[in-house]
């Protein structure tokens, strides 16, 4: 008998062997969970890739104060289901004391909020590498993003000092204060995502499925009203509706999707026949031209 | 019925999960290529509008902004091409991935200038096919052989030629038909499995998907029908991998443990197939065992398929480390102490002495020597002998390795004859490389290969005029090109 591989089956099977390469090669990788979709496939091919081992590196989750209650209860039962080992880290500097979501910059939010969090993060803990969960086909910076993507001092991205990266061979191979971030993800389409989280009958955070939720509008999108921190006018503008959110972020810069999609067939057919690009619902992407490409420069994921 | 279901009903499903659980038939790679000028974009994008399950706001954007124009501005689709301009990225490779109903189809689009050769070198290796743009009005250029060669290297075996802009040249049969020559004199030197040479317009959509009026002189394959045709040469190659009628080769890369009970090789499998009971050797140490079990997450195995990543157990411990490739005892990988390796140099240094690591599919292991022995010229496409090289050069050099290596000819497996070589000091890819021939210890030559040997039968027509000569040295390359499939290390002395 042989059997026929289905594009999933090829996109699964390098993701394992990108985890495995980077288990070989560094000292200490780190997988940077963010809780979302994304990070939920990340997740369970992470634990295809070592299974039945344990997996041989933590989980790292930059949490900035404002994700949803919802992203966090999931996350930690997440953990306590797989017995995983998780790192949380929040920017508790003086910086961090001046921004908040609703009056900061969304550059400088995330920025201070995201960026510098998991700077600090990983310095402390000397991570040589990160995974992370973004594809290639999210935006045309990432277009152009390695597999495994070397970071200079500083966790600098510099475009134009990409290593070749040919056949299946990965090379972890790094310079003085050199580090790595791994996208075992980068092959992987957004359609892709919501059909291995279908085929592997995954659980995923409540929120990207539709649900009577309090929404209020701010800058011609829909906003959840996560907590009593939401500040008038706002406040009192609140509606409910039945919405789900194609992305996962921090509740206030996070847009939901009217939708009546309440399952996971109905959110797979629903997204699978979209005619918005995914970021659309998420304003720090926004907030000026070249935004991802700057961000990465800086140290984003 | 929800509007949403309707709106889905009425674009007829492109996702029906009773139809479709587990995602499309296969994946198509396919490298684009060509100048800058050559209407690369206007094709993708043409490409895209024609055969991609392209979301209705996209296709109506083209159409608003294409307004008063004889034809629709294609190249709206391939989106970010003047973000990147202004972000000063155009010099890398960028990946883009569409769907058809049945098919995932990933364009891995290079840049043009030869100065990022090396970005380009980088795609193509990720490639099933190329799809090579030559402006119907400039014909074969330096970038065009430069390119077919580096697609030859890096194992692209299958080439799409399009003679774009022929509506600029009035559709005219004889210059199509000079520039085909050109581009089969410039491909016939190397070894693609399937070279077909197209005149279309991106523009107008002539013999993109369609035939149009304007070319019944020209009785070949459309450019999609071109891809489909190498697809099923693809797929029918696949299929002959998968049922067994290539050598298993699994790269180890991780051995997994789950307490005392558990002992499992983590790998994938990239060629041949391998079943429960089989016996399989590790050629580095000799050692053999049977397969006892094929785990993956999930469930057990009985068989595992090209491309499957998996875990070996073994019937009996043995001492397996990564960067062993487990083969079947009687098609096994050559332990090899050196090697002959056709290189792409990809770092600006010039080869020196600091030395390198050899990266193999699993296995790394520093360098003991490296010879540079022939560079490519890429106006002739012919080898003269060299002792150094620059950056995005192509030469070919002898390789020996402190300890022995698993390793194939190229030829015969790619995973397993694909190598990069690692600066030791600086932690960058110096070069990428495939390897002609492995030799088990550093030997002698099967064969030398002489000019006094040639003419005594092969080249005996040959004079010594400058044709002949360039004649003679193609007829050794080709004459070492052979040899080397068959496992054959040839010391070709041949200026």
């Amino acid at each position: 008998m042989t059997s026929v591989l289905t594009h999933l089956d090829v996109l699964e099977a390098e993701s394992i062997h990108i985890f495995r390469e980077a288990a070989a090669q560094f000292r200490k990788p780190v997988l940077l969970y963010s809780i979302g979709k994304d990070s939920t496939v990340l997740l369970h091919l992470a634990r295809k890739a070592f299974w039945p081992a344990r997996l041989p590196f933590s989980l790292f989750h930059v949490d900035t104060g404002w994700k949803f209650r919802e992203m966090i209860a999931f996350r930690d039962a997440q953990v306590r289901h797989y017995g995983l080992d998780l790192i949380v880290q929040t920017n508790r500097s003086d910086a961090a004391r001046h921004v908040d979501p609703f009056s900061s910059a969304p550059s400088v939010y995330t920025s201070v909020m995201k960026t510098d969090a998991l700077k600090q993060g990983l310095d402390a803990h000397r991570f040589d590498a990160a995974f992370g969960g973004a594809r290639r086909d999210e935006e045309a910076s990432r277009a152009k993003e390695r597999v495994f993507s070397v970071r200079g001092p500083g966790h600098t991205w510099d475009p134009r000092r990409q290593r070749p990266e040919l056949w299946h061979l990965l090379d972890g191979t790094v310079g003085p204060q050199e580090t790595v971030r791994i996208f075992p993800l980068s092959n992987w389409t957004e359609r892709d995502i919501w059909r291995y989280i279908r085929r592997e009958q995954l659980e995923i955070v409540p929120l990207y499925m539709a649900a009577p939720r309090p929404t209020y509008e701010r800058d011609g999108k829909l906003f959840v009203a996560d907590d009593d921190r939401l500040p008038e006018p706002y406040r009192s503008r609140v509606v409910t509706r039945s919405v789900r959110f194609r992305t996962l972020g921090c509740w206030p810069l996070t847009a939901a999707v009217e939708s009546a999609a309440q399952d996971l067939d109905a959110v797979v057919a629903e997204t699978l026949a979209a005619r918005a690009s995914e970021r659309q619902g998420r304003m720090i992407d926004h907030d000026q031209s070249g935004a991802m490409e700057r961000k990465k420069q800086e140290g984003y994921f | 019925m929800s509007s949403v279901a309707k709106r889905i009903d009425a674009r007829a499903p492109i996702f029906d999960p009773r139809r479709d659980p587990s995602g499309l038939a296969s994946i198509t790679r396919i490298l684009t290529c060509g100048s800058v000028d050559d209407g690369k974009s206007t094709l993708i994008g043409r490409l895209l509008w024609e055969i991609a399950e392209l979301p209705e706001d996209q296709r109506e954007h083209v159409r608003e902004a294409s307004r008063g124009r004889p034809f629709p501005d294609f190249s709206l689709l391939v989106d970010g091409l003047v973000d990147e301009r202004a972000q000063g990225i155009t010099i890398d490779v960028a990946w883009r991935y569409f769907d058809t109903r049945e098919r995932r189809y990933v364009l891995i689009d290079s840049p043009g200038h030869e100065t990022y050769t090396r970005n380009m070198a980088s795609g193509a290796s990720h490639a099933d096919m190329a799809l090579l743009l030559v402006d119907a009005r400039k014909g074969v250029r330096q970038q065009t052989r430069r390119h077919a060669a580096i697609l030859d290297l890096v194992g692209v075996r299958h080439v799409l030629v399009a003679v774009n802009k022929m509506d600029l040249v009035g559709w005219s049969e004889e210059v199509f038909a000079a520039i085909a020559k050109d581009i089969r004199d410039t491909l016939g030197t190397f070894a693609f499995e399937s070279v077909e040479i197209i005149p279309l317009s991106a523009l107008t959509g002539d013999n993109v998907v369609t035939a149009g009026e304007t070319s019944l002189w020209y009785g070949g394959p459309t450019l999609v029908e071109a891809i489909a045709r190498v697809e099923t040469r693809l797929e029918e190659k696949r299929s002959a991998d998968t049922s067994g009628s290539s050598g298993f080769r699994f790269p180890v890369q991780l051995v997994l443990r789950d307490g005392a009970d558990f002992r499992g090789l983590a790998g994938t499998v990239r060629s041949g197939s391998v079943e429960v009971g089989d016996e399989v050797i590790d050629a580095l140490s000799g050692a053999v065992a049977r397969v006892s079990a094929i785990s993956q997450m999930g469930g057990d195995l009985d068989v595992a398929t090209t491309g499957s990543a998996v875990v070996l157990r073994l019937d009996r411990d043995l001492d397996i480390a990564r960067g062993a490739v487990l083969s079947k005892p009687t098609d096994r990988p050559i332990v090899a102490g050196a090697a002959t390796l056709r290189l792409i140099w990809l770092q600006t240094a010039p080869p020196g002495d600091a030395g390198y690591i050899v990266r193999t599919s699993t296995d790394a292991t520093p360098v003991c020597r490296l010879a540079i022995r022939r560079r490519l010229d890429f106006a002739s496409l012919v080898e003269a002998n060299a002792s150094t090289c620059g950056v995005n050069d192509l030469v070919t050099a002898d390789i020996t390795f402190v300890r022995p290596v698993a390793l194939d000819p190229f030829a015969a497996s790619a995973a397993t004859g694909a190598v990069l070589l690692v600066d030791r000091l600086s932690g960058a890819v110096a070069a990428a490389g495939v390897v002609l021939a492995a030799h088990e210890t550093a030997t002698r030559p099967d064969l030398e290969l002489t000019e006094a040997l040639l003419r005594e039968g092969l080249c005996s027509d040959l004079g010594t005029d400058e044709t002949s000569r360039n004649e003679l040295r193609r007829r050794s390359r080709e004459v070492e090109r052979l040899f080397a499939r068959a496992g054959l290390h040839v010391r070709n002395t041949i200026a």
